[in-house]
């Protein structure tokens, strides 16, 4: 019977073991890779990491240009400004052609990328103060995170109106998780809050990073204030004078001018300074430019990018609508009708179309197909013509707007406004807007807050609702606001859809 | 596959015979010049394919000269000349049993160990007998005992086992049955037991003389079928259980288990989905039963679960398992089966028994097979002439169209004022090339593949080693897939109470592919279609020519360069191992403790050279390592016992632990300016990109039980259940249980069947249970915050922001199944049909449920949302014909399965790849606008509503507002068939023997997304010849849109235009295989030789007119029969060959 006793012997053994092996943490495991909101937010280090993270979101619309469209031509196309060539990325024409609707994945792009914006600024907003750290360099750091929650904000506000207003991070259980749309009002007044907040940081006047600085902030107020005295609050005089005080401090700063060569516009090495007050953050190899591809003609082998899409290029009528001394207008500037073959440079092709030159990558599409440009966000220029516009509304044309207004007239080679009236020169002001900011994410914008639209026939303002593009649909009411996207509705049975969609 | 018999009758000789009764009908036979006695009996065994049962004490090392026998003679011819060399002889004693004796009548007597029911049979060491024979000595012996045994007719019976019970003493009968044994006292009680009767218990009391009669048990010479942590014979099953035999897969050699298994079991739908080597297979076992998380099988490889792991490109664990190696597959289907595996046994599961040791003596074995796949089709692409005329025609019409950019007098530009490129044209403008990319991108494949086996053993112990080498070319130029693969098993008793074993396996396996999933971009597959004619594969000077050659293209590079310049290398290594020890506690009672591993390092190594079109600008390469490493220890205790023959108890109960860590990482380098280092120096490059690397880990920790009842060997119960509790769930849920019942009737045992002899079998049986289903990533429960890349003074800075919402709440997917089935015999089985109903409803789907976006998170698994299988499985077996030496068998089955959406969260829908998941439609619906054709010249006015002009595709504005857009898509076809099956006819004549293998598939449809490049857009590339029936004025009944430059706009979109019915049926396998008779193995001194040729894939009838309507190549779990640039599935003309010695 020895078998027998070693037999039960081993099997002692085996249940020891079992028992060894089921320590109750066997099913306790952690996330080697990834942090978890409970155990980050330790470190001064870790106030930065997360303040970093809100400035994402700003990049994603840019960098999703493909074959299948670009979030950041949803604005552009709006204006009826617009042209393309890609017959896939139906999204351009549903735009285009005033036949939009709330599946287009552009808006729902927009939405989801700027509220993960704003779910990132929340996360730091509550949970930097926790950090034990140096009081001065949180603010400052906060500030950050205040002035992108309300960037975020106030794109969404002006592109969908009332919207939800988020401000604390949310879980499975918050009740802001389904949350209501808030008026306009209640946004604006927080973004206003959350501009002071950031306008009070102690931040510098600039950053030569790409990080907000104050001159990005004192220019996004007077955008602000400039935006809720227009349409749709409707604000008034009040806001105006804000305004122009706004970008009068960051005229009188000093600190920023107006670049000499439209080449510079983009020139990387030109970015940050000068002109470029705030702009959204690309280096080659790294994180390069993916809209190069986009804004080049249809195959026609100019470029080092195999994927010549022909996703957007300018309306020839608006072209033409420049006054032919305009430097703007001429080959190069901010349009190119010609280029040279790739495997030829000697070879000049005919693009049959006006490219836009201005998010040109000159050394991307020749050689590297690697860009290294950044994306303009607001820009010196904008600044002085929001000046001219506001200060023009409160006290009339000032030898001071008039200044502000010529600067960028003067650099296309324009003769200097003079002797306008008050009405004239806001005109002028605008038509001053519609050309030297044109496919920078601007104008629609500008379209809304004024309720006007730039007739390329007659070189005048129409009202927005009623304005006819030149190739044919009509602005309707629906038009001043894109829809929220279909997919949000669905999620959040709590939304109103926008009226018209 | 061996009986053998030894005094001390056994559970383990029972399934031997089992085992050999259940393998396929074959011809195989042979007889040497001398050989052991015993392995002679085992070929006769074989070859006349009735049971021999025999003592090895009789058998034992006699040797035989076996010259005179003649196989063609009757058995018993062969049996006199073979036992009278060694003074034995033959009793038959059943239709089918002949049991081997001395010659002349006497009694044996042996004490021997008794051994617990199942457990293997085995003499104790002589030490030890001649130590208890000491001991019994010396007891008293007061009585001896007389009798004789005798079978249902009143035959003696001889070779019976007499054992007093609860002791190690005693005999087995002599030729006539009679038997003589030493018993202790009156109160002893004696155990007759024999294969193939029913045991039986009688005390001695005061009778010196027994007459004892046996009953045949018809259910003994049963199939064993592996269940989850044990096994069971078919006829005391009470689930649903699929068994394929490792020789039913030989008729079908192939790369892998998924495709092997096709078409074998009702319920189980493999979708073979890629042509290349080694394939892609979608397996479902009773339609899909989850959403977000895995639909695939639970696979365990001799007790190892592979863990569903996601592997490159599309690959899953078992595609590295060598088909060879198995010795049968179990699929599980019903609850009461897989709940065992609880917590992971939802979608199924596939038990992979793999060959073992011998334990009759050394064997060799080698297989091989050759074989060349070719492209059965081609598809209809324009030629160089017409590939021109479509672009004149297209600029012809450019005005039409956009009339604005025509004003501009610059945006088109004639075509044929282009064609000056002295590559391409002639001074007139004539194309110089007219390429046929289908012939040129498509080759003859090369495949070949051997399998060496060694094996040897007793009844003590066995081992086997085991060696293939697979090479396959692809029909693809430039892919292939080479395997390496090696296994070790052994299984020893070592005590009585103890057995040991183990499996070591590895596998090595390279392959080159060219179709990655998703088709998107530029792939090979993508430029077979889209290659301009016009283009040659090289110019004279030898560089690469690319359609970007020719102004105006989208220009792709040739396929055959896309081929080269592309790499995508998959390097995989898997080692499987595993241990375990059965330890005999008492009788009837039994541990086994296992330990297994497997580990999975993969490494994807791709490179694309500078300049590709749209591939790489700057020349690529990456190496992306993956590493699986999973481990289990599982331990179990089985009881088996009966109950004075009315009630029968099998039960087990055991705990498991599973960890599973998987580790990956990746480097990336850009900017190579030549394509020497391609990835093999990463440095090499100008600009490497950030690495990356991820880590993940998760537990299980398991309880189980079983418990098989049965009263008078026809009512039979079974209670399941397994406790889970796993890692990745929160901690208030990380537990859960899983129950299942069966109830199975044996109606055949019942006394009023005995009078109806045609029904040889009639089995039914029910079942209910839960499972569950857990595969989603580690980690979900917790609110992970994940890495953002951000620039800031140009140099990378690392944000840290929100990644995942945390639920607490996540717990298992709940499977709830009921089965019912019917299994009938008739005529002694000749005839045989099984069916099964079922109902499988899944709730708290674990859904990657979508949240609002504004809370910045776009989707929290949740378990949300509920899903029923409903089907019908069915199939028949029968002999047909069996005259003398031809035997024509058949074999039919169908598999019927509706799959529907019952709730999903908010009831929205979900769009999933190419289709949408809705509540009341099957998952795989595919989605999109309703193609009515194109607008005539007479409907110009209500086209114009639209935005449209007469050419243009007219869709069906399904909510009449006047405009089309995506509110007016609807299901427009599904990926998933209502049934599918298999006709398989088998006609045997002698050693020679056609199989042909049929299979079909209905009610599913194909979604050819390749239209969209290949006919939607015409002029940038080459199309499909359909292009050439556009709308024209006087073309108005097409469904094809007028051509027009495609920066003029087009219309291209998911369409009832691209959904074809994809119900089809193919030649599966076309087999003819040649058994050599002994006399001619013989004289080879072989075991064993048999040649076939088959051709696979011989004929696919089907209206789809892509190359092949069983396909996917989209990773969305539900994009069944979608279609972008797939790869052919090939036609393979194969000849093989298998030798044993």
């Amino acid at each position: 019977m020895k078998g027998i006793t070693k037999k039960y012997r081993l099997l002692v053994l085996i249940a020891g073991a079992l028992w060894l092996g089921g320590c109750s943490d066997f099913l306790d495991e952690s996330d080697p890779s990834n942090f978890t909101v409970e155990n980050y937010f330790t470190k001064p280090e870790h106030a930065r990491s997360s303040v970093n993270s809100i400035y994402l979101a700003m990049r994603d619309p840019i960098m999703n240009s493909g074959f299948g469209g670009a979030d950041w031509a949803m604005t552009e196309f709006a204006t009826g400004l617009a042209a393309t060539d890609l017959g896939q990325a139906v999204n351009s024409y549903f735009i285009k052609d005033l036949r939009n609707t709330s599946d287009n994945s552009y808006g729902r792009d927009y939405w989801a990328s700027y509220y993960k914006g704003i779910a990132n600024a929340n996360l730091s907003i509550a949970k930097i103060p926790t950090i034990t750290m140096d009081a001065a360099a949180a603010k400052k750091i906060l500030g950050e995170a205040y002035f992108l929650r309300a960037w975020y904000y106030f794109n969404l506000v002006q592109l969908f109106g009332s919207i939800p207003l988020v401000t604390e991070p949310i879980s499975l259980t918050s009740e802001q998780l389904r949350p209501l749309q808030a008026p306009a009002e209640d946004v604006y007044k927080l973004i206003v809050e959350d501009l002071k907040t950031a306008e009070a940081a102690g931040l510098p006047w600039v950053d030569a990073t790409g990080k907000v600085s104050l001159g990005a902030v004192k220019a996004l107020q007077a955008k602000v204030y400039l935006t809720m005295a227009g349409y749709p609050l409707q604000k008034g005089a009040e806001y105006y004078t804000l305004a122009a005080k706004k970008a009068e401090e960051v005229i009188d700063s000093k600190q920023f001018k107006l670049f000499t060569s439209y080449d510079d516009l983009h020139n990387p090495t030109k970015k940050n300074i000068d002109e470029n007050i705030f702009m959204i953050q690309f280096k080659t190899q790294i994180v390069p430019g993916t809209w190069q591809g986009f804004i080049i003609p249809y195959n026609k082998n100019i470029s080092a990018y195999s994927d010549e899409t022909g996703g957007i290029y300018a309306n020839a009528d608006f072209v033409k609508s420049y006054d032919p001394a305009d430097l703007r207008a001429k080959e190069k500037q901010f349009f190119f009708t010609k280029f040279t073959n790739q495997s030829d440079r000697n070879l000049e092709v005919n693009l049959g179309g006006y490219f836009i030159y201005k998010h040109f990558d000159v050394a991307a599409q020749t050689t590297t197909a690697n860009s290294d440009l950044n994306w303009p966000v607001i820009r010196y220029a904008d600044v002085l013509l929001m000046y001219a516009e506001a200060s023009n509304e409160v006290s009339g044309p000032t030898a001071k707007a008039y200044d502000a207004a010529n600067a960028t007239r003067t650099r296309a080679q324009l003769p200097n406004l003079a002797g306008l009236s008050k009405d004239q020169f806001r005109e002028a002001v605008w038509k001053e807007r519609w050309y030297e900011l044109c496919f920078e994410n601007i104008t629609w914008f500008d379209m809304v807050r004024l309720r006007k639209a730039f007739n390329v026939g007659t070189k005048q303002f129409d009202n927005y609702v009623g304005h006819k593009f030149s190739y044919g649909p009509v602005l309707t009411e629906r038009e001043l606001l894109f829809p929220i996207p279909t997919v949000e509705l669905k999620n959040n049975t709590k939304l109103v859809p926008t009226k018209g969609y | 596959m061996g009986l053998v018999f030894t005094t001390g009758f056994s559970q383990l000789a029972t399934s031997q015979s089992i085992a050999f009764v259940a393998a396929p009908a074959k011809q195989y036979s042979s007889v040497r010049k001398e050989m052991k006695l015993k392995n002679a009996l085992l070929d006769l065994q074989r070859h006349y394919k009735v049971e021999i049962v025999f003592e090895d004490r009789l058998v034992g090392s006699s040797l035989v000269t076996s010259e005179a026998l003649n196989l063609d003679l009757p058995l018993e011819t062969n049996l006199e000349l073979v036992l009278a060399q060694n003074g034995l002889k033959y009793k038959k004693i059943r239709r089918n049993t002949y049991v081997i004796t001395e010659s002349k009548a006497k009694v044996a007597e042996i004490i021997k160990t008794t051994k617990p029911e199942g457990a293997p049979s085995i003499e104790m060491t002589p030490v030890e007998i001649n130590g208890i024979k000491t001991i019994k000595q010396m007891m008293v012996v007061d009585k001896i005992v007389k009798g004789k045994v005798s079978d249902e007719s009143g035959t003696g019976l001889p070779g019976v086992s007499v054992v007093v019970k609860g002791t190690q003493r005693g005999t087995s009968t002599a030729a006539d049955g009679a038997f003589e044994l030493e018993v202790p006292d009156d109160r002893a009680i004696l155990v007759f037991s024999f294969v193939g009767y029913k045991s039986k218990e009688i005390p001695v009391g005061a009778q010196s003389q027994m007459a004892v009669s046996l009953l045949p048990d018809e259910n003994a010479l049963d199939e064993i079928v592996v269940v989850g942590y044990g096994t069971v014979k078919k006829s005391d099953l009470t689930g649903a259980v699929g068994t394929v035999k490792g020789e039913v897969l030989q008729e079908r050699p192939s790369s892998s288990l998924n495709q092997g298994l096709s078409g074998r079991i009702t319920g189980v739908n493999v979708s073979s989905n890629s042509g290349r080597p080694g394939g892609r297979a979608n397996i479902r076992i009773r339609g899909a039963s989850s959403l977000s998380v895995s639909n695939n099988p639970l696979y365990v490889i001799d007790g190892v679960i592979l863990n569903a792991v996601d592997l490159q490109n599309g690959s899953t664990p078992i595609d590295y398992i060598n088909p060879n190696d198995i010795a049968s597959i179990e699929v599980l289907k019903d609850a009461s089966s897989t709940a065992i595996y609880g917590a992971r046994g939802a979608n199924g599961v596939i038990l992979v028994t793999t060959k073992r040791g011998t334990s009759n003596g050394g064997k060799v074995t080698y297989d091989t097979d050759f074989s060349i796949s070719v492209a059965p089709k081609k598809l209809a692409l324009m030629n160089s002439k017409e590939f021109l005329a479509v672009e004149d025609l297209a600029y012809k019409n450019a005005a039409k169209y956009d009339p604005v950019g025509w004003a501009t007098g610059t945006k088109y530009t004639d075509p044929k004022t282009k064609r000056t490129n002295p590559k391409l044209f002639d001074a007139q403008g004539n194309p110089l090339y007219d390429t046929d990319w289908q012939k040129e991108a498509f080759q003859k494949a090369f495949a070949q593949n051997h399998q060496l086996g060694f094996t040897n053993g007793n009844e003590k112990g066995s081992y086997g080693a085991f060696v293939n080498y697979r090479n396959q070319d692809g029909i693809a130029v430039g892919s292939w897939q080479k395997r390496y693969s090696a296994r070790f098993v052994f299984d020893s008793q070592i005590k009585s109470w103890l057995k040991v074993g183990g499996t070591l396996g590895y596998t090595d396996q390279n392959e080159k592919q060219v179709d990655q999933l998703d088709g998107g971009g530029i792939t090979m597959m993508r430029q077979v279609l889209e290659e301009l004619p016009i283009i040659p594969v090289r110019y004279p000077d030898g560089s690469w020519a690319s359609n970007r050659d020719y102004p105006g293209m989208e220009g792709g590079d040739n396929p055959l360069r896309v081929s080269a310049d592309r790499l995508y290398f998959l390097r995989t290594q898997t080692m499987l191992g595993s241990m375990y020890a059965t330890i005999s506690l008492a009788k009837g009672l039994e541990l086994k403790s296992s330990i297994g591993t497997n580990v999975i390092n993969q490494r994807l190594d791709y490179f694309a050279a500078k300049g590709m079109q749209y591939i790489s600008d700057n020349g690529d390469a990456y190496v992306r390592n993956n590493r699986y490493n999973s481990w289990q220890f599982e331990n179990y205790l089985t009881y088996y016992k009966d109950f004075a023959k009315i009630h029968s108890i099998n039960a087990m109960a055991g705990l498991s632990w599973q960890h599973v860590d998987r580790f990956e990482n990746q480097a990336t380098t850009q900017g190579f300016s030549d394509t020497y280092f391609q990835f093999n120096n990463l440095g090499g490059g100008s600009s490497p990109q950030a690495p990356s690397s991820n880590g993940q880990a998760y537990g299980l920790n398991s309880y189980f039980a079983r418990v098989n009842y049965g009263l008078l060997n026809k009512y039979l119960v079974t209670f399941t259940g397994r406790l889970d509790g796993s890692s990745k769930f929160g901690a208030a849920n990380q537990y859960a249980f899983f129950p299942s019942a069966a109830l199975a009737w044996r109606v055949t045992e019942e006394e009023f069947m005995k009078s109806i002899p045609a029904i040889s079998n009639l089995k039914l049986r029910t079942s209910y249970g839960a499972t569950g289903n857990s595969e989603i990533p580690a980690y979900r429960a917790l609110a992970g915050m994940g890495n953002y890349n951000v620039i800031f003074d140009g140099t990378r800075n690392i944000g840290i922001g929100i990644s995942r919402m945390s639920n607490p709440n996540l717990q298992w997917e709940k499977t709830r199944q009921v089965d019912f089935g019917v299994e009938l015999g008739l005529f002694a089985n000749r005839l045989s049909f099984e069916l099964d109903l079922y109902h499988r409803k899944v709730k708290d789907m674990l859904l990657d449920a979508p949240l609002p976006l504004s809370s910045g998170y776009t989707s929290i698994f949740s378990n949300i949302g509920s899903m029923e299988n409903k089907g019908i499985e069915f199939a028949v077996n029968s002999t047909n014909v069996k005259m003398g030496d031809f035997t024509w068998t058949t074999t039919f089955n169908i598999s019927i399965n509706k799959n529907k959406v019952l709730a999903l969260s908010g009831g929205s829908d979900i769009y999933s790849g190419n289709g949408v998941i809705r509540v009341g439609e099957p998952v795989g619906s595919f989605f999109g606008r309703v193609h009515l054709g194109t607008w005539g010249s007479s409907e110009l006015d209500q086209a114009k509503k639209y935005n449209m002009l007469p050419g243009d595709v007219k869709y069906k504005d399904l909510n009449n507002d006047g405009t089309i857009n995506d509110n007016d898509r609807t299901i427009i076809g599904k990926g998933i068939p209502d049934g599918f099956g298999t006709f398989l006819n088998t006609f045997q004549y002698k050693g020679l023997s056609l199989t042909v293998d049929l299979q079909y598939m209905y009610g599913n449809d194909v979604l050819d997304r390749s239209i969209h490049s290949a006919e939607d857009r015409q002029g940038i590339a080459n199309s499909y010849k359909t292009v050439l029936n556009a709308w024209t004025e006087t073309n108005q009944n097409t469904p094809i849109a007028q051509i027009r430059p495609i920066n003029a706009y087009y219309t291209t979109n998911n369409d009832s235009h691209k959904v074809t019915d994809g119900s089809f049926i193919r030649g599966r396998n076309l087999l003819l295989a040649y058994s050599f008779p002994s006399t001619v193995t013989s004289k080879l001194k072989l075991d064993r030789l048999r040649v076939y040729a088959s051709v696979q894939n011989f004929f696919v009838i089907t209206k789809f007119k892509g190359y092949d309507p069983e396909v996917s190549n989209s990773s969305a779990p539900f994009d069944q029969g979608l279609t972008l640039y797939d790869y052919p599935k090939p036609r393979v003309f194969m000849l093989g060959l298998n030798i044993g010695l």
